[in-house]
């Protein structure tokens, strides 16, 4: 399975890319929402993860965009820390299909990544 | 026949909002349609079907058998006609028809030879599309067929109505939804604000009647203090039920003394029995003395459920039992039941009383008071804990309240402390260092009030002269002052002077991470102010009596990065290396942001180091970064900040230091 995942921090995006692929997922990492959106109109992606606030575009952005040119299903998890109830309803408007706040627990996102490619299988 | 002019409907303008206002256009396939679509193909009996709708220049088609386009231009189509007509429009033979005979459709293209076509009418009156069936020989409906045409249509429109509707009422659902929580953390707030000024006026009443007063004073007095203790309940009540809709309350797991919990709760409502009732506690024998659980929620639960029962039982009695009903290995399940012989509750109003500002009698509100959040809070509070609350009641017999509480065993037994009594402390000789005069005369009243001598410093660096000239017991420190504030005062006081006195941080505003930054520098004890009497001689007792000091240091917690990195040691390093390296970077840039007001640096900063703490679960750090990503949204920093900068500064050093020493 192929995951894209587009968050800024060094730390969490590393540590995130280090669980999923100890899960068996195959991970592309950005740092900036641009060039995550890029790789995603280039290859095929099973699950998009990605952050709200980075550089380039946002996630949410991201989110649009697929849903509007790319695919109406494919997958897509958006995280925050912005404590808003606003961002989470926007982000399910938009066509998101989990939004998970910070901090994220590896083993949640587990679970909703896995809920998410098994309805689809 | 080309030069033929378009039929354009005389309300063309209101149609096309009327169609706008269902958001059908370019919508995903939807089976209700798809269903339809079919079902009009097996009716008549044709190739060819569609639901179609037309805006200004198109015909699309929501839905369609045997066409294969998802759209066609609207001058073209045979819809464009049908929507002028309020019935069905039937060509049998289109070769025979003066309008399409020559059409590109007829003689080529979908080569149509019948069409049938229903405009589909919104409730209001506007045709906004079509439902066709069409074929490529002659054909003719019979009245079955149409029947069933027309009836699909109307189906066609009700189900578009139900979608709108639909979308109409999550819209307003979520609009509700974000109401009830403005008015949560409005109340919160609100009784947050209250409760401050309420807090002084309790003091000072408190120490009022405790001076010399005439009868009338002190009835006054009495007066003034039950009114602000009773209103400091309602506030009390108010934030409760709001922390536990936002989901901000959480349930303790300590180990506390449960027999003495009941006794305590028994000796409390003890004052309030009326003359002519009984009031009973009954305890198991089989009881455990310890059990781990919430024990302040327990005690609230069960004041309240027996407060109402004494507020509700004129004569007769009321009972309060626990039993041991189950235990496991590990935990005890224990039966709490409040029982009165009070006025009882009807059958019809048995549940609704748990719902907020309800009681069971209109009239009670007035006759016997309460806020009528009381019962709804213990609900709440016991489905909290994994349970439910059960009620038993008839009217004029009386009631009884019960439910199962399961407690974890605790492992040791609880050592008793023997609780110090004041005389135990002698004459004690305290420092205060505080700046604010009416602050100063509170504290130096309940002083002496106790019993002790009281020294007054205006600012640390006057507090650490009176140190290094009088030998004092204690000290109680303000944190902030001018010239020394508390902290730096402390560290003076624990670092050059190399004094081990107690000493007990006092503070208005109980931030989250400021106690456990008094402790970080050396002080003992945190009271929030306004303190409370016996909160405070409380804490002098403990801080006297500690024996050994075990300063509260700050701990790294590294399961977190221990669960995402499954152990491995190689990349957990990589990440506490990549913290040591980024973070006091990024702490020094955001100090530097803070400084020249960049509020817009200062949002990007905190919101990205946020992620970094949470990996290395420094929640208090995080908490900061929060705050001050809030204020710097609002676009201007409060004073409180430029503490909290500094309380993060030096967390991070801490921390960094630690992860170093790894």
């Amino acid at each position: 399975m192929k995951i894209v995942l587009s968050e800024d921090n060094e730390i969490l995006r590393k540590s995130l890319s280090f669980f999923l692929t100890s899960k068996g997922f195959s991970v592309d990492q950005f740092s900036d929402g641009q060039e995550a959106l890029e790789a995603i109109k280039q290859n095929s992606y099973d699950l998009i993860l990605t952050d709200i606030n980075m550089p380039g575009i946002s996630g949410m952005e991201i989110t649009q965009y697929v849903r509007k040119n790319i695919s109406p299903d494919i997958p897509i998890i958006i995280f925050t820390s912005s404590g808003v109830e606003q961002t989470e309803l926007d982000s399910f408007d938009i066509g998101a299909n989990e939004f998970i706040a910070k901090p994220i627990s590896p083993a949640v996102l587990l679970i909703r990544i896995n809920k998410l490619l098994n309805i689809r299988l | 026949m080309k030069n033929i002019e378009l039929p354009i409907p005389h309300n063309e303008a209101e149609r096309l909002a009327a169609l706008k206002r269902y958001n059908i256009l370019d919508t995903l396939p939807d089976t209700a349609f798809d269903d339809a679509t079919k079902l009009v193909s097996y009716i008549c009996g044709v190739p060819i079907a569609h639901i179609s709708f037309i805006d200004e220049s198109r015909q699309w088609f929501k839905s369609e058998v045997g066409i294969g386009v998802s759209e066609v231009p609207r001058e073209i189509s045979f819809c464009q006609y049908t929507i002028m007509d309020t019935k069905m429009v039937e060509i049998q033979d289109t070769l025979l028809n003066d309008r399409f005979k020559d059409d590109a459709n007829v003689t080529g293209g979908f080569k149509v030879r019948f069409y049938a076509g229903i405009p589909l009418t919104t409730p209001d009156g506007y045709n906004i599309g079509t439902l066709c069936a069409i074929d490529h020989v002659t054909k003719e409906l019979n009245e079955n067929q149409k029947n069933a045409l027309s009836i699909v249509a109307k189906h066609v429109i009700n189900q578009l109505e139900l979608t709108t509707k639909n979308i109409e009422l999550n819209t307003q659902k979520k609009i509700a939804q974000r109401a009830v929580l403005a008015k949560d953390s409005f109340l919160a707030n609100m009784s947050h604000e209250i409760r401050t000024p309420l807090n002084a006026i309790i003091g000072f009443t408190d120490l009022l009647s405790q001076t010399k007063l005439d009868s009338t004073q002190r009835d006054y007095i009495d007066s003034v203090q039950i009114a602000g203790e009773n209103l400091l309940l309602i506030i009390n009540d108010i934030l409760d039920l709001s922390k536990i809709e936002s989901g901000n309350l959480n349930i303790d797991a300590q180990p506390f003394n449960l027999k003495k919990t009941l006794k305590h709760v028994y000796n409390l409502l003890k004052v309030k029995v009326p003359a002519d009732v009984e009031f009973n506690l009954f305890l198991d024998a089989e009881l455990p003395e310890t059990v781990i659980g919430d024990q302040g929620r327990l005690n609230q639960i069960l004041v309240n459920l027996t407060g109402n029962s004494l507020k509700f039982t004129q004569e007769g009695e009321v009972t309060v039992s626990v039993k041991k009903v189950d235990e496991t290995e590990d935990h005890y399940s224990l039966r709490f039941s409040v029982k009165d012989t009070g006025i009882g509750i009807p059958e019809d109003k048995l549940n609704t009383i748990f719902e907020r500002f309800t009681q069971a009698e209109e009239s009670t509100t007035r006759r016997f008071g309460g806020t009528g959040l009381g019962l709804s809070i213990v609900k709440q509070l016991i489905e909290l804990q994994d349970s439910e609350i059960h009620v038993k009641s008839k009217p004029g017999r009386g009631s009884e309240f019960f439910f199962v509480l399961t407690y974890k065993k605790a492992d040791h037994i609880e050592t008793e402390n023997e609780t110090l009594q004041k005389e135990d402390l002698g004459k004690l000789k305290i420092l205060l260092c505080e700046d604010n005069a009416l602050n100063q005369k509170l504290a130096k009243n309940v002083i002496h009030n106790f019993g002790f001598e009281l020294d007054i410093a205006e600012n640390g660096q006057e507090g650490i002269d009176l140190l290094s000239k009088n030998q004092y017991d204690l000290v109680l420190m303000d944190l902030q002052m001018p010239v020394k504030d508390g902290y730096q005062t402390t560290e003076y006081i624990r670092n050059e002077m190399n004094l081990n006195i107690p000493i007990i941080a006092m503070t208005a505003h109980s931030l989250v991470g400021e106690q456990e930054r008094c402790y970080d520098v050396g002080m003992d004890a945190y009271v929030p102010k306004p303190f409370k009497q016996a909160m405070l001689l409380e804490t002098i007792k403990t801080v006297l009596n500690k024996d050994i000091k075990h300063s509260v240091k700050r701990k790294v917690n590294l399961s977190f990065l221990d669960e995402i990195s499954g152990g491995n040691p190689d990349f957990k390093q990589e990440m506490i290396d990549l913290f040591i390296q980024k973070i006091p970077n990024e702490v020094a840039q955001l100090e530097e942001a803070f400084s020249t007001n960049n509020t817009d640096a200062v949002k990007k900063l905190t919101h990205n180091m946020k992620s970094s703490f949470d990996i290395f679960m420094l929640e208090d750090l995080s908490n900061y970064l929060s705050v001050i990503e809030k204020e710097a949204n609002a676009g201007e920093f409060t004073t409180e900040s430029a503490d909290r900068m500094n309380i993060l500064h030096c967390g991070i050093t801490e921390v960094v230091k630690i992860l170093k020493e790894l």
